[in-house]
């Protein structure tokens, strides 16, 4: 596989992009925003951001984040209320809820970082099997999403789920258990080849005595092993949060996290040295605050490139909601979370501690069979509402409040509200053809669309 | 994915028709089935089982007259009195009690101390070294892996000559396993075969327009929508080929009621339904037992143990169990001395199992020393790739060095 970097310099890449008559902000560039930042926009948001530009549109989507918004924030009190109740059953009965808070959220950006978080912090609620725990790590997540990256890896790093997940509840000096030690380099913060099995010896010292009793987070001083530790070749009487503050002060540790957020955002394909390393030295140099270094990706010329737009695969999660949000949909989550099982991405239960690895392994034959099958759920099971309405309703209205009606234009801004590419001309054709069949009857023609959009390969990119 | 494209695209009006419809299958594909299933009952059969998480093999094949594993292992120790004794030294864990059997039937043999150079105690980079056979290479690097290799290899000969046939199967709902990726053939993953379908629409047309973009070939590249495109496509032609196997296949067979019962019940019917599969691959993960190892590793061992004999004895009985090899591997093994929590922390050296009914059987190679230790680990003497090279020549009779990329000397493990 080629690293990207060929067509953009790493001093051209991370300008902040500015529309042109040859390159403009329009519909389709708005949509790719809003998948990769908010889980999709419907048809009225993105005129709205059309019209805001796209430098307003980000600014907007990080505002919402703010924990003063008085949107979020009621949203916030509700969603805390109904996780309390949950709190006490059983885990499964989070995914729910966790759909519900990405598909109805003010602050979807927010989500959408939570969501990142617990891929990369993956815990599952499969060996945790506690979701006052499970919840609680979640909470942890969102809180500290767009904030301090050091201040989340320590509180991921007394975080009862994440601890019992890596049997790592007990931790004795004279037995150093080095799993948590090895993931936070392995996987959190450094990534493999970046540290030797002596550094992960030595930091596993630092973290005895780190226990979780009845289900919290306590220091029991009896089991720490005070003696001092070499770590990275600095010695001294360091603890667990020393352990974090000197593996973030390595080389490694900007470029790991500005590699997966660059992967997150903007492309499937690995991306080259060169283009991470001015993120990298931001980041440090911004003492790891996470929402800059997003800023300046989604405003960034790289992120409203051909490197990116439909350079990436949509996760199961992201297929769903979006489909629901660009289509202001309404769907029972209890439903949505066992349709979404078969198809490889289930909330609260990554697959193992490295999360989901994303990209083309989304895809094989049964997930793509689940995908296509998903929307046809989706479209044609009656309790799913659109903006209270069936989906031919809800087309019947859109259309009625437009002064296009030609079988194509339809065709043509179902696309730009739900696909990241154009389509080909043979898949146009095809499509056109069967809204003609329905030229009396919009609406109908809209959904049968749609549901055969589904199974195109460029339905499934974002 | 060219070769197996252009094929399908051939059938693809017919297919479209299989699936699309309900009971109605053409004539014409009823008798290229059953053809196949002639044709193919003679074709040798591989069957991986990958244990996630690291087995520990010293708990497994168990070297119960050793003072140093009774010494280094107290709260894990497995005691002599309850193996199932192969020797004066070694017997199976006492959950293994039909795998013990299957040994000393000769239809299934240890080979001892396999691992390879510099071992990587990371579970992630550990697996991608047995997937892809390339301990040196990177992650980027690594885009296929040895059974990937092989299915590429096979459909660029023309093996494939139905165009459509599903050359290798993963079972399982987890993510694919990279050992299976090819460059230019695509393998299933089928979590389910009940749900290894479309959904009908309840509109012929609009299910015909569904095929046909499905079917649709491009004339842009670009390196994500081919992989999708060619998932979607292998989809189509691969559920009706496994839902018809299933349909036909005879399910008598008595299996243990675990995951891994089912997956292997699953793939004997798939056999002797007479799919011309020739990979066929599943995973029992849970072996990472850094704490209170006991029970969960018994347990894992009783499903691995039940359900991989009760396989075999169903393809003895039927009379397919010469053409069928299961070979079962671990990523890594487990330290030699347990650690505080009644568990084991990642090691390297293990052993693997090679089960079915043309072995020659036995113990291939001796225990590693409990001695003479690698950073606390057992020391491999057994390259992994020498046991690939076993089958990629042995047992799928190709070549081994392309797929590999170097020579390793393939061991007499045949009958």
């Amino acid at each position: 596989m080629s690293v990207i970097a060929e067509t953009l310099s790493p001093a051209h890449a991370w300008q902040t992009w500015r529309p042109s008559a040859g390159d403009q902000w329009d519909h389709r560039k708005a949509a790719h925003l809003y998948r990769r930042a908010g889980f999709g926009a419907s048809r009225k948001q993105l005129d709205e951001a059309v019209a805001l530009g796209p430098q307003q549109c980000v600014e907007r989507l990080l505002d919402a984040c703010e924990p003063g918004q008085p949107d979020t924030a009621a949203f916030d009190a509700e969603m805390t209320k109904m996780a309390a109740s949950l709190a006490a059953g059983d885990p499964a009965g989070l995914e729910p809820w966790w759909l519900y808070r990405m598909l109805f959220t003010p602050a979807p950006l927010r989500e959408c970082m939570t969501l990142f978080w617990h891929g990369h912090f993956a815990s599952s609620a499969a060996t945790v099997d506690s979701a006052a725990m499970m919840v609680t790590q979640n909470q942890t997540l969102r809180e500290h999403a767009l904030g301090k990256f050091e201040t989340l890896v320590q509180a991921v790093s007394r975080d009862p789920a994440m601890l019992t997940y890596l049997n790592s509840t007990t931790n004795a000096r004279l037995h150093p258990n080095e799993n948590y030690a090895r993931e936070v380099m392995e996987l959190f913060c450094l990534g493999i080849g970046n540290y030797t099995e002596r550094d992960i010896q030595e930091a596993a010292r630092c973290f005895t005595g780190w226990e979780i009793r009845r289900g919290k987070f306590s220091f029991n001083k009896h089991q720490h092993d005070f003696n001092t530790k070499t770590i990275f070749g600095q010695t001294g009487n360091f603890d667990g949060d020393d352990a974090v503050r000197i593996i973030l002060q390595q080389q490694a540790a900007p470029r790991f996290i500005v590699r997966k957020l660059i992967n997150h955002f903007v492309c499937d394909q690995p991306v080259s040295d060169e283009l991470i390393e001015p993120l990298a030295v931001e980041l440090r140099d911004n003492d790891f605050h996470i929402q800059p270094l997003v800023r300046r990706i989604l405003t960034s010329r790289f992120f409203y490139s051909s490197e990116s737009i439909g350079q990436k695969i949509r996760s199961p999660v992201e297929l769903a909601i979006g489909l629901l949000r660009s289509l202001e949909g309404t769907v029972g989550t209890i439903a949505l979370a066992q349709h979404l099982r078969p198809l490889g991405q289930r909330v609260f239960f990554p697959p193992n501690v490295k999360g989901w690895d994303g990209g083309t392994t989304w895809i094989n034959a049964t997930t793509l069979i689940g995908r296509v099958n998903l929307v046809t759920k989706l479209m044609q099971n009656q309790s799913v509402q659109y903006a209270g309405s069936s989906i031919t309703e809800y087309f019947d209205r859109q259309l009625a409040e437009s002064d296009e009606h030609r079988p194509a234009a339809l065709v043509e801004s179902l696309v730009e509200l739900l696909l990241a590419v154009p389509l080909t001309d043979t898949a146009q054709r095809e499509l056109i053809a069967l809204a003609k069949h329905n030229r009396q009857d919009l609406g109908q023609a809209a959904s049968e669309v749609l549901l055969t959009l589904a199974a195109l390969p460029e339905f499934q990119l974002s | 994915m060219s070769f197996t494209r252009r094929r399908f695209l051939a059938t693809g009006a017919a297919s479209a028709a299989v699936v699309s419809g309900s009971t109605h299958v053409p004539g014409m594909l009823l008798q290229a089935a059953a053809a196949q299933s002639a044709a193919s009952s003679t074709e040798r059969v591989l069957v991986v089982v990958q244990l996630s998480g690291g087995n520990d093999g010293l708990n497994t094949v168990v070297p119960y007259a050793d003072d140093v594993y009774a010494r280094n292992r107290f709260e894990t120790r497995i005691g002599a009195g309850t193996v199932h004794k192969i020797n004066d030294y070694l017997g199976f864990h006492p959950a293994m009690e039909g795998m013990h059997r299957l040994f000393q039937e000769q239809h299934l043999s240890i080979v001892q101390g396999v691992g390879y150079p510099n071992p990587n105690r990371s579970h992630f980079e550990s697996m991608d070294i047995w997937h892809t056979a390339q301990p040196a290479a990177n992650r980027i690097s690594r885009q296929s892996g040895w059974l990937g290799k092989y299915l590429d290899a096979r459909s660029e000969a023309g093996g494939d000559q139905s165009g459509e046939e599903v050359l290798g199967v993963h079972l399982g709902a987890d993510v694919q396993p990279l050992a299976l990726a090819g460059l230019n053939v695509q393998v299933p993953s089928i979590g389910s075969f009940d749900d290894f379908r479309f959904d009908e629409l309840g509109n012929r047309r609009l299910e015909a327009v569904r095929e046909r973009l499905i079917a649709a070939t491009s004339a842009q590249s670009d390196a994500l929508v081919d992989h999708v495109r060619a998932a979607a496509q292998t989809a189509l032609a691969s559920s009706r080929r496994v839902r018809q196997a299933i349909h036909r296949a005879d399910s008598s067979a008595e299996y243990p009621r675990t995951d891994l019962g089912k997956k292997l019940r699953g793939i004997a019917q798939l056999i002797h339904a007479g799919l011309a599969t020739r990979i066929y691959y599943v995973t029992l993960d849970g072996f990472d037992t850094h704490s209170l190892q006991a029970e969960s590793h018994a347990g894992l061992l009783t499903e691995l143990s039940g359900a991989v004999t009760a396989f075999v004895d169903d393809l003895a009985k039927t009379g397919h169990s010469k053409r069928v090899l299961l070979a079962c591997f671990s990523e890594f093994g487990r330290r030699v001395k347990e650690n505080a929590s009644r568990g084991t922390d990642h090691g390297a050296a293990a052993p693997m199992f090679l089960a079915g009914g043309s072995l020659r059987g036995g113990i291939v190679g001796k225990h590693p020393s409990l001695t003479d230790l690698d950073d606390g680990d057992l020391k491999f003497h057994t390259d992994f790739r020498r046991v690939y090279a076993s089958i990629l020549e042995g047992w799928l009779g190709v070549g081994s060095e392309p797929i590999l990329g170097g020579r390793f000397k393939p061991m007499d493990v045949f009958a």
